[in-house]
């Protein structure tokens, strides 16, 4: 049997209605491709299955338990169900559950991508009951007072998704668990502050997390700024790697970056610069209009054409000084293709040399 | 002897496979703790990240970061020591620094106390003594017996002994003839996992061998966590070679040339007897390379755990050797094709191990027939507890509870009543009433909504409060959660603090609301857990409401004041 047949053979049954998958399918992939709402919290696609919350289990005929569909691989002739009273009441109690261990359910948005997930299925299950009570488990990292993560573990549920992260996705391996059952506590190496790990500040952790116990400090500072937080699409300015993101904005401040999930050249990957670095943007520091140096050592403003003048001037005066291979130009990563080249065309024909490089080579 | 250096152990143990637990220790040993500098070392040995190094030492009780660290005294506080009195012990040791541990595995004898590499017994803190794991008693019912045949003999441990007895000669006639033979006579034996699970050994060994990809590795599950469980201690302790010769027809059968034994980190003294019968078989060409003069090499490791018993569940376990974090793992795909290093593996019990020379020496039909009735073979059973006569018995499957309990060993103390039992250690729940007439196989005890297990049995008599028994029960199971999935990570919290009395109880003050957060939290912990920690666990609130539901509701009034 070749491999094409076998995938448009592969059947399944889902919630009685007859479905087809491919071989590397998990059944929350098959189940979610047709539209049924099974709930998940420590799922994240782009992670390896881990299987902790549960909150995803269906019925697999033959099999005594639910099965983690997460977790587990589509077969064919496999008759599964994702929906029933029982399996609404299992969801419903791990639901009560997980919130009967945090402070508090309600998170402000701009903490992260993923940070309104519990709050949203507490409300999908109406698991908001207070049933459950007991010790909390979870303690904020209060001491670590760095510019860009919260850790406020108070509202952490130990869905693991910040750990694997880390280690699968960003391969810094900075985040770890620490002690085991309700003790359970996030960690780095030794207890200590991010700063003094291998964290690189890329913020993964902090988008993928479900309750807001990792947060984006950055974007809070905007907490009581009046107005919604609107999502612009756009590209991150700063290499060639081009990640896809959404800034956010309340009125025209931009107050945040949030990574684009379906971004085709970072599938919600970003790095310090892509993730934090927007501050510039609007700062008042920022050059809105050519500086030019007069005669009193000052810098004043000036017009484009007189700016770009004594710029060229200033490249002439070099290479007839100190020879051509004194000229060295570094295109921008951001920059579209056709300036890179307008760029090494400058450099290699107006100055006749090789001396042109770009940022996004490394 | 000189200390030796921190390159002197990281050399010792770099190149040995599954590296991490023995380094682990050797600094452990060295400096009484985990130190800051040790982690390093080892992070940078085993090219292994800092935090994940860091979280998992975390996970296991046994590892100190700090001074006094294993120097200072560890008391059981199991169910057992309870009743016998490990929480005074360990007031009274406190003053040494002593901390309480789970249970230890000794529940036939007085209160173990362990300090680094030793396990003393006793009942108070100026009357503590060495003793060796105790014999089982000839058997009382005078029938015969696999395991427990020849345990008996003077010298047994010893490769001389095991020998006189008929040491060595499945091994050897084994392989005069084909693997598949091997695997043949265990699926004729009916022989099924003694570890808790139940899994028809051959069907396990087959499905090895039958795995194309390799190389393939056999383990020995002797990590023996289950509170009130201490039988695999004793074969260890004084029949060794049965295992390791059992571990070895593993390897002959499917095509495996490493074995790993995963010891708890509570029995030091089996460690030692261990390593010793495994140079002694080496030494006399029964492991190692060209065994028996042929081409089949086998080489046995023993690894000790660090105080988990979550790592005696296999895939915990497989990722405990492999240096990983021990939580457990997505099943399918299981260990016969998956397991150490994702390579086929077969992970067997120690029981279940020491019964495969007997049966490839005599025939599956044999062991067949030693079950009552229409169920196959023995199964070893430890009982503690309010029991006159304590200790390891090996019964025909099939034998009436009542049988064991009263004709064997002597009903409970003082001429009073049994009130329950514990079944499958702690993991069945309790057994009271009518269900105490249930008979000792896998279809009686789980029409009683309970399971035999790996046979562990704790008795408790009419004077005990059942609800306490139950927290501390339910206690352990907390502590012992390793956190992976949200049931029973919550769940074991939330029950135990709702059986708790004083300290750290919390929970609905209304009988009602009591017994439906109750009967919620366990019925999704059965349902949805992870592994089987998490869903038996329930068992026991399940079986303390069926039996006892005026003693709840006595526990609920008396908290709500
Ligand atoms: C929480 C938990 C703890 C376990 N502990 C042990 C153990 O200490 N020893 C053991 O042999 N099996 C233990 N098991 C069962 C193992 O997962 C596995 O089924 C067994 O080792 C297979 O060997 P067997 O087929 O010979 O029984 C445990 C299972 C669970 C879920
Ligand atoms: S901090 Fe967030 S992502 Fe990490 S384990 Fe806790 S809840 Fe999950
Ligand atoms: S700077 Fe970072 S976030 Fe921006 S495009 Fe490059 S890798 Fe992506
Ligand atoms: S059931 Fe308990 S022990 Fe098992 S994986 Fe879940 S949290 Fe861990
Ligand atoms: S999404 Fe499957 S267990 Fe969490």
């Amino acid at each position: 049997m070749s491999v094409i047949e076998d995938r448009t053979t592969a059947e399944l049954q889902i919630d009685g209605e007859t479905v087809v998958f491919s071989p590397v399918e998990t059944l929350l992939a098959v189940a979610r491709r047709h539209r049924r709402e099974v709930p998940t919290l420590c799922y994240d696609p782009r992670l390896d299955p881990f299987g902790g919350c549960r909150l995803c289990v269906v019925e697999l005929e033959g099999v005594r338990n639910p099965v983690a569909s997460c977790a587990r691989a589509a077969e064919p002739g496999m008759v599964v169900r994702t929906h029933g009273e029982a399996l609404d009441k299992h969801r419903k109690t791990l639901l009560e559950m997980v919130c009967s261990e945090n402070r508090q359910i309600d998170v402000e948005p701009l903490s992260g991508y993923a940070s309104q997930e519990l709050a949203e299925l507490a409300d999908r299950y109406q698991a908001r009951t207070g049933r459950f009570q007991g010790r909390q488990s979870g303690k904020s990292k209060q001491d670590d007072d760095n510019p860009f993560i919260l850790r406020d573990y108070d509202q952490c549920i130990s869905c693991y998704r910040c750990v694997r992260v880390c280690a699968e996705q960003e391969g810094d391996y900075a985040i770890s668990v620490k002690n085991r059952g309700f003790d359970t506590q996030i960690t780095v190496e030794f207890d200590g502050l991010l700063k003094d790990s291998s964290c690189t500040f890329c913020g993964q952790c902090v988008q993928t997390c479900p309750t807001g116990a990792l947060a984006d400090r950055k974007a809070l500072r905007a907490v009581d700024l009046p107005g919604e937080v609107v999502k612009t699409r756009t590209i991150c300015t700063y290499c060639g790697v081009g990640c896809s993101v959404d800034a956010l904005t309340k009125g025209d401040k931009l107050v945040g970056i949030q990574p684009a999930m379906d971004g085709p050249a970072n599938q919600g990957a970003l790095c310090i610069k892509g993730q934090y670095a927007f501050d510039f943007v609007q700062h008042e520091d920022r050059l809105s209009t050519p500086l030019m140096r007069g005669d009193d050592g000052e810098l004043h403003p000036a017009s484009w054409d007189d700016a770009l003048d004594r710029a060229a001037q200033g490249f002439l005066d070099a290479r007839d000084k100190h020879g051509r291979h004194s000229v060295y130009a570094v295109a921008s990563g951001r920059a579209p293709h056709e300036a890179a080249y307008t760029t090494q065309r400058f450099i290699r024909a107006g100055f006749w040399t090789n001396h042109i490089d770009n940022c996004s080579r490394a | 002897m000189s200390t030796p250096t921190n390159a002197e152990l990281v050399a010792r143990w770099k190149a040995e496979p599954a590296p991490l637990l023995p380094l682990l220790h050797a600094f452990h040993d060295r400096d009484g703790h985990l130190s800051d500098e040790a982690l390093r070392e080892v992070s940078a040995a085993l090219r292994m990240p800092l935090a994940d190094l860091f979280g998992t030492v975390s996970f296991y009780h046994h590892f100190a970061r700090f001074p006094p660290g294993a120097s200072a005294p560890r008391v059981c506080t199991g169910p057992v020591c309870r009743l016998l009195g490990g929480e005074e012990l360990l007031d009274a040791m406190r003053k040494h620094g002593a901390t309480p541990m789970a249970c230890a595995g000794r529940c036939d004898e007085p209160v173990p106390v362990l300090t680094a590499h030793d396990v003393h017994v006793g009942l108070a803190a100026d009357a503590l003594e060495r003793r060796p794991s105790p014999l089982p008693v000839p058997n009382p019912g005078g029938l015969p017996e696999c395991v427990f045949e020849s345990i008996r003999e003077p010298g047994r441990a010893t490769l001389d002994g095991y020998r006189r007895s008929g040491g060595y000669e499945a091994l050897s006639a084994a392989l005069g003839g084909s693997p598949d033979a091997v695997i043949d006579a265990l699926k004729d034996s009916g022989l099924a996992g003694r570890g808790g699970a139940g899994f028809p050994t051959g069907v396990k060994w087959r499905a090895v061998a039958d795995e194309t990809r390799g190389p393939k590795t056999i383990v020995c599950n002797a990590d023996e966590g289950e509170p009130g469980c201490f039988k695999d201690r004793v074969l260890m302790d004084h029949d060794p070679h049965a295992v390791l010769e059992g571990m070895a027809l593993a390897g002959f059968a499917t095509g495996a040339a490493t074995g790993f034994i995963y010891l708890r980190y509570e029995y030091p003294e089996t460690h030692a007897i261990l390593e010793r019968a495994i140079a002694e078989a080496e030494a006399a060409g029964m492991l190692g390379d060209a065994i028996g003069g042929t081409t089949f090499a086998f080489r046995i490791h023993v690894r000790r755990g660090a105080g988990a018993y979550i790592c005696g569940e296999e895939g915990s376990l497989l990722n405990s050797l492999e240096g990983k974090h021990p939580f457990p793992r997505e099943r399918p795909p299981f260990p016969v094709s998956h397991g150490y290093d994702d390579l086929p593996t077969v992970v067997n019990n120690v029981e279940t191990l020491a019964s495969v020379p007997p049966i490839v020496r005599r025939g599956g039909d044999w062991y067949r027939g030693l079950g009552l009735g229409d169920h196959a073979g023995t199964k070893l059973i430890s009982l503690s507890g309010d029991i006159e006569r304590p200790g390891n018995y090996e019964v025909p499957i099939g034998l009436p509870l009542r049988t064991l309990l009263h004709d064997w060993a002597g009903g409970a103390p003082g001429g009073r009543l049994i009130q329950a039992v514990t079944m499958a250690g702690i993991s069945g729940g309790f057994l009271a009433g009518d269900d105490l007439e249930v008979t000792l196989d896998e279809p009686s005890v789980r029409a009683a909504h309970s399971m035999l297990g790996a046979g562990g049995i704790m008795v408790f008599d009419d004077t005990r409060d059942m609800v306490a028994v139950a927290h501390s029960c339910m206690e352990f199971f907390a502590h012992e959660s390793c956190g992976k999935c949200f049931p029973c990570r919550i769940g074991t919290q939330r029950l135990t603090e709702r059986l708790a009395t004083a300290a750290g109880a919390a929970g609905p003050a209304q009988l009602g609301d009591w017994r439906a957060e109750v009967e919620d939290i366990g019925a999704v912990m059965k349902a949805t857990s992870a592994c089987g920690l998490g869903m038996a666990a329930p068992l026991v609130t399940e079986s303390l409401l069926r039996y006892w539901p005026e003693r709840v509701a006595a526990h609920v009034a008396s908290r709500a004041t």
